[in-house]
């Protein structure tokens, strides 16, 4: 089956107006080829943005996708056509972000559909790829680790220095975090983009500003076991943090590996370094 | 009212403007771009120019402890030109960011802030 990205590009070519649903998962929508709107299930979409910081209620907007549409939204006078071109246009990006890796589905094409929020900005196929694109190779930059991406958003509980600066989204990051919710879980609670979310969150993690991941449950019992069979106080061992598990920008941290990875067996490094050695001592 | 790209025309008008941009902000994206000199990457220059603005706010942040940094906009004068970036606060994502370099000698920077000011509240009331 073709990826996403393929059959958006061929839709584009044909320069097909409808709309690509993509199982679950999320719905594209085209207008002679350009990409008008695009919904995903993960992120919030422009109603959603629109209703989170109060400008308009999400019935009052059900009302007016009924009835009048984006010309009687802007008519009232609650956005200006500057105000819904760019929530549109981060509502599509972020939606694309998410949904052009989806795989595993058969997207089905209903041609004619249209979006009621559709048309005030226009994308083409291979921006909304290149831009995605961007993003991803921005966030590994930021903190290479995806894991955090799907895990539940914990900030640490004591800032581990003076002081520190966060921008507006890493605030409502750590103000709404309750170490349940995942990045995205948040950023639709916030209202915020799920890449702004995402970001915000590795920008806390590259800082040090959250906990370390929870430990295997293994570790517990062993440890009070252990307590147990010395008889003792139940006073758990201070133990000294491995170098591998401090923030990267603590200056104790190991650094970034240079050099590319080392596949060889230990036993052939050491066969080397004897061997240079002895070649050393020959000259 | 004005949309995204009028905006952009808008700016454009003032006086000596060499070229401008839209960025986005939070993702460092090129909303809309007018005319980029030869050989220059629109989408690099606006990541890069996202960069520029965190590190400043970074910077006061430091420099001024005790308060929130709300810049509203930066200017940025080199031998060849200025450089003028104007934040605007939108209800939803953002800053977005309004910026126009400025040809050194035929433009005025009091004339090209007072007009930025102007289309920054055209686009957003």
């Amino acid at each position: 089956m073709a990826p996403l990205d393929t059959l958006l590009s061929g839709l584009a070519r044909e320069h097909s107006t409808g709309a690509l649903r993509v199982g679950r998962a999320g719905t594209v929508f085209l207008s002679e080829g350009r990409v008008t709107y695009m919904e995903c299930a993960q992120t919030p979409g422009v109603e959603r943005l629109l209703a989170a910081r109060g400008r308009v209620p999400e019935t009052a907007l059900r009302r007016l996708r009924d009835d009048g549409g984006c010309a009687r939204l802007l008519e009232e006078g609650t956005v200006t056509l500057g105000e819904l071109q760019y929530c549109v246009l981060g509502a599509v990006l972020d939606a694309a972000f998410f949904l052009l890796p989806v795989a595993g589905t058969r997207p089905k094409f209903r041609p004619g559909e249209q979006h009621w929020l559709g048309g005030q900005w226009y994308f083409d196929v291979a921006g909304l790829m290149r831009e995605s694109a961007r993003r991803r190779a921005y966030l590994a930059q930021t903190w290479p680790s995806a894991a955090l991406d799907t895990a539940p958003v914990r900030p640490a509980p004591r800032l581990p220095g003076h002081g520190v600066t966060l921008d507006p989204v890493q605030w409502e990051v750590v103000i709404g975090a309750d170490a349940e919710a995942t990045p995205l879980d948040l950023a639709r609670r916030l209202g915020r983009s799920g890449y702004s979310v995402l970001l915000a969150v590795r920008r806390l993690a590259a800082a040090g500003l959250l906990a370390p991941p929870e430990e295997p449950a293994v570790k517990a019992p062993r440890a009070s076991a252990r307590a147990l069979q010395d008889g003792a106080h139940g006073l758990p061992q201070r133990v000294r943090a491995p170098a591998g598990e401090r923030p990267p920008h603590d200056p104790r941290a190991s650094g970034p590996m240079l050099g590319p990875a080392v596949t060889a067996d230990p036993t052939d490094l050491v066969l080397l370094m004897r061997l240079k050695k002895a070649l050393e001592e020959l000259s | 009212m004005l949309g995204l790209d009028d905006c952009l025309t808008e700016v454009m008008a003032i006086p000596g403007a060499l070229d401008a941009m839209l960025v986005d902000q939070t993702s460092g994206m090129a909303v809309a771009i007018s005319g980029p000199p030869q050989g220059v990457d629109a989408e690099c220059s606006a990541a890069a120019l996202t960069e520029t603005l965190r590190a400043a706010t970074d910077g006061l942040a430091r420099s001024c402890p005790g308060e929130t940094v709300r810049i509203d906009d930066m200017l940025v004068t080199t031998d060849k030109g200025h450089h003028l970036l104007r934040l605007l606060e939108t209800v939803f994502e953002g800053p977005l960011v309004i910026y126009v370099r400025l040809d050194l000698e035929r433009s005025n920077l009091a004339l090209a802030r007072y007009r930025l000011q102007a289309i920054s509240s055209q686009l957003l009331t």
